[in-house]
């Protein structure tokens, strides 16, 4: 088994060198950054509550912002937002999210359980 | 894949009421509400009655025509009827007339209250024609899925968090399970489980298979009220991580009273949570129908969950049955999980100790009465959280192998005996 991986080294890394010669093409491209929709719910604090974050995340990053459900009150904001767009544009809006101070949850909210 | 679909109607969505196939699906398309197995009453009443019970194993699928599989389940059919303990030495440590204690502890086959939730969720997985089961788990949903997947021969992926404590990870790996640790905060492991859950042909329990997933904790309300000879308990306190189990047995009392198989009691329902991981707790003490995320910081790690998507809904029954919501400090964790061992023998995990803890609370503050009856659920074992209670114990004495060592030991024991 061991002696195997070993020799298996190699010609693993010759192939690699082989693909990064030649130019990615589109279709690869798409594969690597493919198009996806997140579903999303966004909790605003309160300090956050009367900025108009959704519109800015949509004049920041070239994803479609769609709002299914929102409820919002004097304390506390909740938006589920549907994001669509390229898999590393929609990783970037909600990493710029989560640092405006928004909380991001999947739509199943707790998927992590004990 | 079963084209059945037994006693099962449909699944509906919780907040439009619009209605789906029975398939391995979780939210409505038009409000992402969380879907519910809706049933046919008037069947399962002519199939659900005593004398039926009373000839059947006693498991929890002694109640499989209000549980969500459409034929005979196929997965931890040994799962439940755990022992209705009454807990005449604990009643009076609680301050309250009449205590029980439902015992998960002992659940089989991994002495949590998961093994009701994970053996329908599989169960179902099953008969959906899916042979890999998935969950993302901190600890005892991991150690359940791994186990009852393994028994029935169905490959299992568990996602984990890359930091979690060793221990919580053998007690998967030990069933042959893929255990897959993510590094990274919490929210973006979370995600991305989401996103797993999406994206590949898996029945993941807590995701696509929730809606059947979450029906498996009203078996414990079953029990309870068949072990009560059929009278729903006054008061009922269970812990909240993320409310689903609350829901789930109020779920539980409201269908045995529709079925005619118990009086409507009005049962309370009351959720425990740890001071540490609070939110709902805080919203029901604000008077608020929502909650805000926190940040869990608390000993009761399988209750820490800071955004919890039945928080809502759990919020609404406790309001709905006249129920109160409480929480407890570690310290106060602790203590009560040495009452609970103490009075009645029982070694319960964090979680346990947040339940029987909180309910000492409700009845100093009159929430619960002290002339009332109460049931505990106790949802975990101790022998999983044993660094939480480290320490905080007492240590064994020790002596020279010499009788005259033993005796000077224990004199003043004796002296206060033969007082
Ligand atoms: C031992 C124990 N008790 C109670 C719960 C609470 O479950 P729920 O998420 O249904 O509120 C959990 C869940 O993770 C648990 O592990
Ligand atoms: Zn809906």
């Amino acid at each position: 088994m061991a002696a195997k991986k070993k020799a298996a080294k190699p010609a693993r890394k010759a192939a690699k060198k082989a693909v990064r010669k030649t130019k990615p093409t589109a279709k690869a491209k798409r594969a690597a950054n493919p198009r996806k929709t997140a579903r999303l719910w966004l909790m605003f604090p309160q300090r956050l509550i009367t900025k108009p974050v959704v519109w800015e995340l949509s004049q920041k990053f070239p994803v479609i912002t769609n709002v299914r459900q929102a409820s919002v009150t004097g304390e506390i904001g909740l938006v589920c937002l549907e994001l669509d767009g390229l898999a590393n544009d929609v990783k970037k809006a909600v990493a710029w999210l989560e640092r405006r101070g928004v909380s991001v949850e999947p739509v199943e909210i707790n998927v992590i359980e004990s | 894949m079963s084209k059945k679909s037994g006693f099962m109607k449909a699944l509906k969505c919780r907040e439009c009421g619009r209605e789906y196939p029975l398939e391995a699906t979780h939210v409505c398309e038009f409000d992402f509400g969380p879907l519910e197995v809706a049933y046919d009453y008037d069947k399962i009443k002519k199939s659900l009655t005593k004398d039926a019970l009373a000839k059947r194993p006693q498991t929890m699928w002694r109640f499989r025509e209000l549980l969500p599989v459409a034929e005979e389940p196929t997965v931890g059919t040994g799962v439940g009827y755990t022992p209705l303990v009454k807990a005449d030495r604990l009643a009076k440590w609680l301050g309250v007339r009449e205590a029980w204690v439902k015992n998960d502890a002992v659940n089989y086959p991994t002495l949590s209250f998961k093994d009701r939730v994970v053996s329908v969720a599989l169960s179902r997985a099953r008969e959906l024609g899916f042979d890999t089961v998935a969950c993302a788990s901190t600890g005892n949903l991991a150690n359940s899925v791994a186990a009852n997947a393994a028994s029935a021969g169905l490959d299992s992926f568990v996602f984990i968090p890359a930091d979690l404590e060793e221990g919580k990870i053998l007690n998967s790996l030990i069933y042959g399970a893929r255990v897959v640790g993510i590094r990274g905060h919490y929210d973006e492991v979370n995600r991305l489980c989401a996103e797993i859950a999406g994206k590949y042909g898996w029945a993941f329990v807590n995701v696509n298979m929730r809606p059947y997933y979450a029906e498996g904790s009203k078996s414990m309300a079953f029990e309870i009220a068949e072990q009560l000879n059929w009278k729903l308990p006054q008061h009922t306190v269970a812990p909240m991580a993320s409310g689903s189990l609350l829901t789930k047995i109020h779920k539980g009392y409201q269908e045995l009273i529709k079925l005619g198989l118990a009086k409507d009691t009005k049962p309370v329902v009351h959720g425990a949570q740890a001071t540490g991981c609070s939110p709902i707790s805080a919203a029901y003490k604000d008077g608020k129908d929502f909650f805000k995320p926190v940040k869990p910081d608390t000993i009761a790690k399988s209750l820490a969950i800071g955004t919890p998507a039945d928080g809502f809904y759990a919020l609404k029954v406790m309001k709905e049955t006249g129920g109160a919501s409480d929480d407890v400090s570690d310290d106060e964790i602790r203590d009560a999980m040495k009452a609970l061992a103490e009075c009645e023998g029982i070694f319960t995990e964090t979680a346990g100790g947040v339940t029987v803890g909180t309910a000492k609370k409700l009845v100093a503050s009159g929430k619960i009465p002290a002339e009332d009856s109460v049931v505990l659920c106790v949802t975990g074992n101790g022998l999983k959280t044993l660094d939480a209670v480290q320490g905080h114990v007492g240590k064994p004495d020790e002596i020279k192998p010499s009788l005259r060592e033993f005796e000077e030991l224990i004199e003043p024991d004796l002296k206060v005996k033969t007082k």
